[in-house]
Order: C-alpha cells, then structure tokens, then sequence
C-alpha cells in the first residue's frame, strides 16, 4: 500500500494529481478486472461440474478435477488419445507455420531494411500492409476459392493436365497451413525489420571485406541482431496460429479439428462450458509453457517482445 | 553493391514472389465478385454481372452486424486508448525491475490467445453477475458489454505498444522546463506532453478500431446470441458461400486502396513541407500539380471514380447472358437426365423394380418428378453437389444445382 503512495505521488509531482489518479484507475482496472480475475474466474470454473443453474452455488457445486482428468482419460478411464492428439497436432502444425513464417519474412525483412530504398521500400511497406486490413474471415475464404475442389489451382491443375482428378487440398490441409501462414506474415515481417534496421551497415561491409561468403555474413553477422525480433516475431505468429479459431474452421477438413474448435464445441455444442474451460486452462499452459521453453533454449527474454 | 547481402536479382525475384503470394489470393477473389456463377470461382467462366453486390446488401444479418460492429468498435476505440495510454505513462515512470513486471503483465493479453480471453471473460463477468444476483437480462449476460470487455483486455495492450514507441522519443525536459517556468504539473501535462503524443493517438484509435472491428477469436465467444458484422460473415463462409462474399471484399479492399492512397499523398506532402523542398520540387513547385497532389483532391478524386464505377455497375445488365448460360445448363441437364434414364432402365431390367422417391425435387423441371434427383437414386455419387460445392467431385458439375436452375 505504502508502495503504491509513493508511486501516485511520483506521478502527481511529475504530471499532476488529476492525470496520476487517471494513470492509476485505468491501470488497476485493466490489470484486475480485465486481466486477472477473468484468468482466475476461468480457472476456477474448470474445477467445477456442469450443474444445472438451480443447483448452482449449491451443496453439490464443489470442486473436481473431473474434466482435466476426461483430457487425458476420457468417459472410460482409457487414454483419451483423439484429445491429446489432436492437441500435439494443434502445437506442431503450429510450429511448422511459425517456421515456414521465419523462412518467408526473414529475407523480406532484410531487403526491406538495408536493399531497398525509396520508392520501392514505400510500395513493400503498403504492400505489406494493405492485405492484412481485410478481414480475417475473408482472406481465409480468397484461400478456399483458391483451393477448393473447383478452384483456381485445381481449374488450372486439370485443364493443363497436371492431375486428372481434382485434388483435395481442403481434407489434405493445404489450404488452411496456406492461410495460416498467409495470415501471420505481417507480425513477423515487422519485428525481424525492426531489429535488422537496428544493424550498422559498415558491418556487413566489413565482413565482406574480410571475404565472408554471403550466407556467413547472415549467419555471423545479421542473425545475431535480427534474434530479438526472430524471437519476437516467432512468439505472437505461434501464438496466434496455436489459438487460432476462423482459419481452421473455414480451411480445415472435416476429418482434422484445431484444437481450439474442440473448445468451441464444449461451449457451444455440448454446453458445457466448465470442460470448456478446463481444455481453455490446457491450450493456455501449454502454449506458454511451450514459448518459455524456446525462449530458454534460444535465450530470449519476454521483456523483448513486442517491441 | 547489394551481391551477397541480399540485394541484387534473387533478392527481387524473391520479393515478387512473396509480394505474389500476398496479393494473388485477393486478386483472384476480387475477380470472382464479377463471375455469375453461384461458386465463387473463375474458371468456368459464364458472365460479368454486378448482382452479386445486391445479394450482399440484402443480407439482412451481416447488415445488423455491422452496426453491432460499428457500435462495439466505437466503444473500444473510447475506452482502449485512454486505458493504453495509462500503460504507457505509468510504465515510462516505474524503475526498471517492477517495470518489467508491469509490462510481462500487461502484454501477456496480447499472447494469451483469443478463444481464452473471450471465456474467461464470460465466465468471469457471469460470475460476478450472479454473485450480486443480477438477472439475465442485465448488462454481465450482454453480449455487447462482455465483447467489449473482452476486446478491451487485449486491445489496450496494442495502443499501449503504440503510445511507449511515441513515448521513447519524448524529452523530459521539455516538461521540466515547463516546470521551471511555472506551469503545475497538470498544466505541463496538458500542454507538452498530450500534444506531443497527439499522432499517436490518431494512430492508436485507428489501429484499436480496425483490431476490434475484424476481431472473430474472442468475438464468437462474447457476443453470445447476437452477432457481429466477422461472426455473421464466418458463420455465412462455414455454412456455404457465393460470390456476395468477393463483392464484400472488393469493397473493403477498395476502401483501403483509397485509405492507403490517400495516406501516402498526405506523407509525402508532409515531408515536402518539412524539409523545406517544396518550392523547388518539380511537383509542388506547380500549381496545378501541387493542387492536385493535396490529400483532399485525391481523395475526392478516388471517391469520385469509386462512386462512377458503382453507378456503371449498378447499370450493367447481365441478365441475357444469364439466360443463354441458363440454356446452355438446361440442355446439359437434359442429356444429362437422358444418360441416367437409360442407365437406371438397365438396373431395373436387371433388379427388381423399386418405388421411384417420394419427394419430388421441385426445382427439376423434367417430367420425371424427383425420381432422378442425384441424391436419391446415385447413393455413391458425391452427395448434395449444391450444399457443398468446395468438395463436390460430382460428374455432374452444377448442373443439378437447384440455385441454378430457378428461373431469374
């Protein structure tokens, strides 16, 4: 308490008692009733059984670990493995487009920070952005026009006798890692330009002076100051991909759920949303619990992110 | 200069290729908002048509969505940035070790992903309603509110990233001077520091608009019963989908063709005027082009040739070549209806003979009732070519489509 005192009159003497009670109540409240206690509520809401609202509150309404335990048991006590499958699937499908996502943009970003120069920057930099302001839901349907059974690929594949039957690259998942990379690109492109910006060119000069090949230059030289911003850029498209909802329920085939669309269903299909929130708790540890172990391997630390 | 950094042709060919791979999927939905077949595709190709544009407007829920949207996002924009602007400030003043805290706390909406926040967002506001025993038509169980919360949670985290870049430029000393002079502190607030991060507000409502407008993850989960202008379109892209969908794209990337047109012309005039070349400049050293090259005539100019393309294609009339497609597709149909009538008068010489089905299709207009309707008598055949056209394999193309069929 006596903490906070001190840090309201800090900011009372630096921009007046108005603004520092101002600074104060927004930042209490969106740390509190935004991001804490909701965490906490739905934490404490997967450790309860789905009651009817009657018995809410009542003697009944006590705590359970019955629907961490159907993650990984299921109704009959054998191992859930369509759950926990599909969850593994979620984490390295996410992986695979982060990857693909660091492979696409890394060289975008450096040609964007030390190749290219005036006009040519200005247009990559619309270019960039411009997609990413149409709507999410629609740039995931351009894929399904461009990938579906009487697509473009296909329409192009069958007339010029490439395939003679078309091909599903909605069931085989084509189509949403497609989108899901096309989705992400612009939080990855950034963060790598940011750090790489960052980069005195008279180093790479120096290195090729010494007779560094190209890719020792990158390797040695530019990687090294663009990891920050690789970190960075890796942790959100992650992040995002693994948390993702619109793309795989447009793009993804019927056989094949994201696990996020497995937390859909218990809330909106089975009603039950204390397993929901419990698969909610799960998708939520082991993401960041995923991103804090790259972090360690890499040596990265969170306070560099975003940036 | 650039070999082996990166510049040169590799370094070109690979950003056609990427920028290929970024603006080919909207191009070729663009295109398909003008193709009259009822897939969005381009190939086959039937007519030009604008009709599309009208289905799109006459979609009575994605229209009641968008004024949600609009709704949701102005209420976001209001509370969201003066909230990340109270990040900003309070993280520029913490000492370093409880500032790392703050800022681990504050940036961790933006990494906790949508479909969570949206939950615990209502569990937790449902909670608490039923706690101080508030009843369900109260504000803790409206969709509206809790999407706002839930937006909120995360959103004031972008403005928060928008307003500490503005920040780190500031100099303290402009508001120490201010002191020094005489102001209070709430005066050296109000007069250095606010104005100085003016732009970033501009550009913070902004962003915080166009994140909460197009926001689906935490959306479908708050929004409860009602809809928002993403979730309607979701839920209208899952169950099926016609080209009213590219007409909507066509309009929202032309509004952001303009927008970012528009942008550009106001940046590079900035700049003319801030360094002081604009006199000398070849372009706004001349009147005419000086004037022309001012935000306000491009916009108006980009507006003015938006709205003539919209008239003309308000105009078009596809509906003769609609016909003779239509034609085309009947007399298809009906060889195709020839084919299988012979095919099944063989299975019936060699089964027993079964009841012809009991539901007539109504949009066949053969003699033959339903009986050759493909779902009921080609059980292998694809089923229901027209509810799922995107994984149709069926032989039979469209062209039992009863959309397709109906007389216009």
């Amino acid at each position: 308490m006596t903490a906070l005192q001190g840090l309201f009159r800090t900011f009372a003497g630096k921009h007046g008692a108005g603004t520092a009670s101002f600074i104060g109540i927004a930042v209490l409240f969106w740390m509190i009733f935004l991001i804490v206690l909701p965490q906490l509520a739905m934490l404490d809401y997967s450790f309860r059984f789905n009651l009817p609202v009657s018995e809410t509150g009542g003697p009944n309404d006590v705590y359970t670990l019955d629907n961490y335990a159907y993650f990984f048991q299921g109704n009959d006590d054998t191992v859930n493995t369509l759950d926990m499958g599909i969850l593994v699937r979620t984490l390295i499908a996410a992986v695979f487009v982060t990857l693909i996502d660091i492979l696409l943009c890394y060289p975008i970003a450096f040609i964007l920070a030390h190749s290219a120069t005036g006009v040519a920057a200005r247009l990559m930099v619309i270019g960039l952005i411009v997609p990413f302001w149409v709507n999410e839901i629609l740039r995931a349907f351009a894929f399904r026009v461009l990938f579906g059974a009487t697509g473009l690929i296909n329409g192009v594949g069958l007339s010029t006798g490439l395939w003679d039957q078309p091909i599903d690259f909605i069931r085989a998942d084509v189509a949403l890692y497609s989108g899901l990379t096309y989705a992400y690109i612009l939080l990855m492109v950034f963060p790598i330009f940011n750090a790489v910006e960052a980069l005195d060119r008279n180093q790479i000069e120096a290195a090729r002076d010494m007779g560094a090949s190209w890719w020792r230059v990158h390797w040695r030289v530019v990687l090294p100051v663009a990891k920050p911003g690789i970190a960075s850029g890796a942790t959100m498209v992650f992040m995002l991909t693994a948390g993702a909802l619109a793309a795989p329920q447009i793009l993804g085939g019927p056989s094949s759920l994201w696990f996020t669309q497995l937390i859909y269903q218990w809330f909106n299909e089975s009603a039950n949303w204390q397993r929901g929130s419990a698969y909610a708790v799960i998708l939520l540890i082991v993401c960041i619990s995923f991103v804090m172990m790259m972090m360690r391997v890499f040596k990265v630390s969170i306070g560099e992110i975003g940036r | 200069m650039n070999r082996g950094t990166g510049g040169g042709f590799v370094a070109a060919g690979f950003s056609l290729l990427f920028f290929a791979f970024l603006f080919g999927p909207l191009i070729i939905m663009v295109i398909t908002a003008f193709n009259s077949s009822s897939f969005p595709r381009i190939t086959p190709w039937e007519c030009f048509t604008t009709d599309w544009f009208g289905v799109l407007f006459g979609d009575n829920r994605l229209m009641g969505g968008l004024l949600n949207s609009l709704v949701i996002a102005v209420g976001v924009v209001a509370i969201a940035v003066p909230i990340g602007l109270a990040g900003a400030l309070a993280l520029s003043e913490l000492g370093p070790k409880l500032r790392a805290t703050l800022y681990t706390v504050l940036i961790t909406p933006i990494l906790i992903p949508g479909v969570v926040l949206g939950i615990s967002t209502i569990v937790f506001w449902g909670a608490l309603g039923r706690s101080v025993g508030a009843g369900y038509g109260s504000f803790f169980f409206n969709g509206m509110f809790l999407t706002l919360a839930g937006q909120v949670t995360f959103i004031s985290a972008y403005a928060m990233l928008v307003f500490m870049a503005r920040l780190q430029r500031f100099d303290p000393l402009l508001t120490e001077a201010a002191l020094d002079l005489g102001a209070t502190p709430g005066q050296a607030f109000r007069k250095i520091l606010l104005p100085f991060l003016g732009p970033a507000i501009g550009s913070a409502a902004f962003l915080t608009f166009l994140a909460s407008f197009e926001n689906y993850n935490t959306t479908v989960f708050t929004i409860l019963s009602d809809s928002t202008f993403t979730t309607a379109l979701a839920s209208k892209v899952r169950l099926g989908t016609d080209p009213s969908l590219s007409a909507l794209a066509v309009i929202i990337i032309g509004i952001t063709l303009i927008g970012a047109i528009v942008h550009e012309a106001h940046a590079r005039r900035q700049e003319a005027l801030r360094t002081g070349t604009a006199p000398r400049s070849r372009v706004y050293g001349n009147p005419v082009l000086k004037t022309l090259v001012h935000p306000l005539t491009v916009f108006i100019l980009l507006a003015g040739a938006a709205g003539l393309a919209a008239y003309l294609g308000s105009q078009h009339d596809a509906s003769a070549c609609k016909a003779g497609i239509l034609e085309e597709k009947r007399a298809r149909q009906q060889q195709l209806l020839d084919e299988q009538r012979k095919r099944i008068e063989e299975q019936r010489k060699q089964a027993a003979p079964t009841a012809p089905s009991a539901a007539p299709g109504k949009a066949s207009p053969s003699p033959f009732g339903g009986a050759f309707n493909p779902g009921s008598l080609a059980p292998n055949a694809a089923p229901a070519p027209a509810a799922e056209p995107p994984k149709s394999n069926s032989p039979f193309g469209g062209a039992f489509n009863p959309g397709e069929l109906k007389p216009e």
